[in-house]
């Protein structure tokens, strides 16, 4: 790995640092009670050009390379204390700019990038089902051709965006006796004719991301909105997993440093038995320990999006990068937590927020179990 | 040996020993289907990515990491002599 963070680089990072700090964290403690989304929050982000980060001009985006797109949203991660909103973001940009712009037409990256990257359409991904989940290839929902439509059945569930979105990338089989290789993917608006959404799901953290169940009764797709080649869905679905994996917790990371920031902090204020707590090595340890899992998570992410920069694929470093991160930041918030002690299980001082945020990361986008097979696989085992 | 010849060989040793370690090497031919019949999962498709990248030192897309591309040997070596060209 050989690269420096260039003057520009660092100024972009510094500028949405300022942004994030003071656009993006008003009301959030109540907003999580509720489970509430901020469409005015993603509208700034959008503005700011977060969107559209990894997109090129051509298209409405900024054009930035991996490395550049992962240290923005680190420093995103670091600033916006709104997990829920950037996991939005992430999957907006991983699951359907993405995949678009690796297997879309050019009608349709033109038709669709230019407004997901302003923020004025929402993209969501459809792949979990009630009986498909670690076993993604297995699903149910049904697509059949017929003359100039694709005709989908069947449901989807823990849809993130799902009952914001307004276009969904969704994976349906032509074919179940095929397999993983009658798979498809399709681009469905959300005004497309038998396009359901369900009831919104409750979630443990990231609460103000949404997510529902979707439901496709005879629902009409144009072919036009075809993502890919007949049977090409796996190949998709790798790519839009590969890149989630290398990217999606790269906020994570910044909200790492975020933890331990103000963890320093309250162990050198903090004043038990006559001295500051940080001074008692059981506290100080849990602090580089800390300092250790940052360290290595920054280490994993930036050496995935430098191969990436590289054109590489990056099965092994995404795997291994996702596991890392999002085992390292539960840590991170269970630390944080038992420095703060009594006041870190309080809801106002929103650290415990951060733990339940946290959580999620060792399932979403693969388990920590999945990624773990992955590697060893990789490895040749 | 020609180009073509010396990647289905190394080709076909990997793919022996990694997916099908016991079996004939002479069941094995350039066309035998192998993502199909499952002989190639979605695991076994990144790993034999992987390998033609780090062995023949080409990029491959995410979108020819598919059955039409990996399907049989003559395609994977199809797709190996179409990348190495573009690197020359």
């Amino acid at each position: 790995m050989d690269f420096a963070w260039s003057d520009e680089q660092m100024q972009m990072r510094e500028a949405v640092k300022s942004f994030a700090g003071d656009e993006l964290n008003a009301d959030l403690r109540a907003r999580d009670k509720r489970g509430e989304f901020s469409r005015e929050c993603w509208n700034k982000c959008a503005r700011f050009g977060i969107h559209g980060l990894p997109v090129p001009a051509d298209y409405g985006g900024m054009g930035a390379d991996p490395l550049t797109t992962v240290g923005v949203l680190e420093s995103l991660g670091y600033a916006c204390k709104d997990n829920g909103l950037v996991f939005s973001i992430n999957a907006h940009m991983w699951t359907v700019e993405a995949p678009l712009l690796e297997f879309g037409s050019e009608q349709q990256k033109r038709k669709y990038l230019p407004d997901l990257c302003s923020g004025a359409l929402i993209g969501g991904n459809a792949m979990s089902e009630p009986g498909s989940g670690s076993d993604a290839y297995s699903l149910r929902t049904t697509a059949e051709r017929r003359g100039d439509r694709y005709v989908l059945n069947g449901s989807k569930t823990f849809v993130s965006n799902g009952n914001v979105a307004d276009v969904v990338v969704v994976y349906a089989t032509l074919d179940r006796s095929a397999g993983a290789n009658g798979i498809c993917g399709f681009l469905v608006e959300r005004k497309y004719p038998g396009f359901q959404v369900g009831r919104p799901l409750e979630k443990m953290g990231l609460r103000t991301s949404p997510m529902a169940e979707l439901f496709f009764d005879d629902c009409e797709v144009p072919v036009e909105n075809r993502l890919g080649r007949e049977g090409g869905g796996q190949s998709l679905f790798t790519h839009s997993m590969n890149w989630e994996r290398a990217c999606i917790l790269s906020n994570a990371v910044g909200a790492m440093q975020r933890l331990l920031d103000m963890s320093i902090r309250y162990a050198r204020e903090r004043k038990q038995f006559g001295q500051s707590i940080g001074k008692f090595q059981l506290v100080s340890s849990k602090i580089v320990d800390m300092k250790m899992r940052v360290d290595q998570a920054q280490a994993a992410l930036y050496r995935t999006a430098w191969l990436q920069t590289k054109g590489r694929n990056v099965y092994l470093e995404a795997a291994l990068a996702k596991l890392t991160i999002s085992e390292n930041w539960v840590r991170c918030a269970e630390d944080a937590i038992q420095i703060h002690g009594g006041y870190g299980y309080m809801v106002e001082s929103e650290v415990e927020r951060e733990l339940r945020d946290a959580l999620g990361s060792r399932i979403y986008s693969g388990t920590s179990e999945i990624q773990r097979v992955l590697v060893a696989s990789l490895l040749g085992l | 040996m020609t180009d073509q010849s010396a990647t289905m060989a190394v080709v076909k040793a990997y793919i022996l020993e990694e997916f099908l370690p016991g079996e004939d090497p002479a069941l094995l031919t350039p066309t035998t289907p192998m993502v199909s019949t499952g002989i190639l999962d979605s695991l076994a498709m990144l790993k034999l990515v992987a390998f033609l990248e780090r062995e023949f030192d080409i990029p491959i897309k995410a979108h020819e990491a598919d059955e039409e591309h990996l399907n049989t040997l003559e395609a994977i070596c199809e797709l190996v002599a179409s990348k190495r060209s573009l690197v020359r």
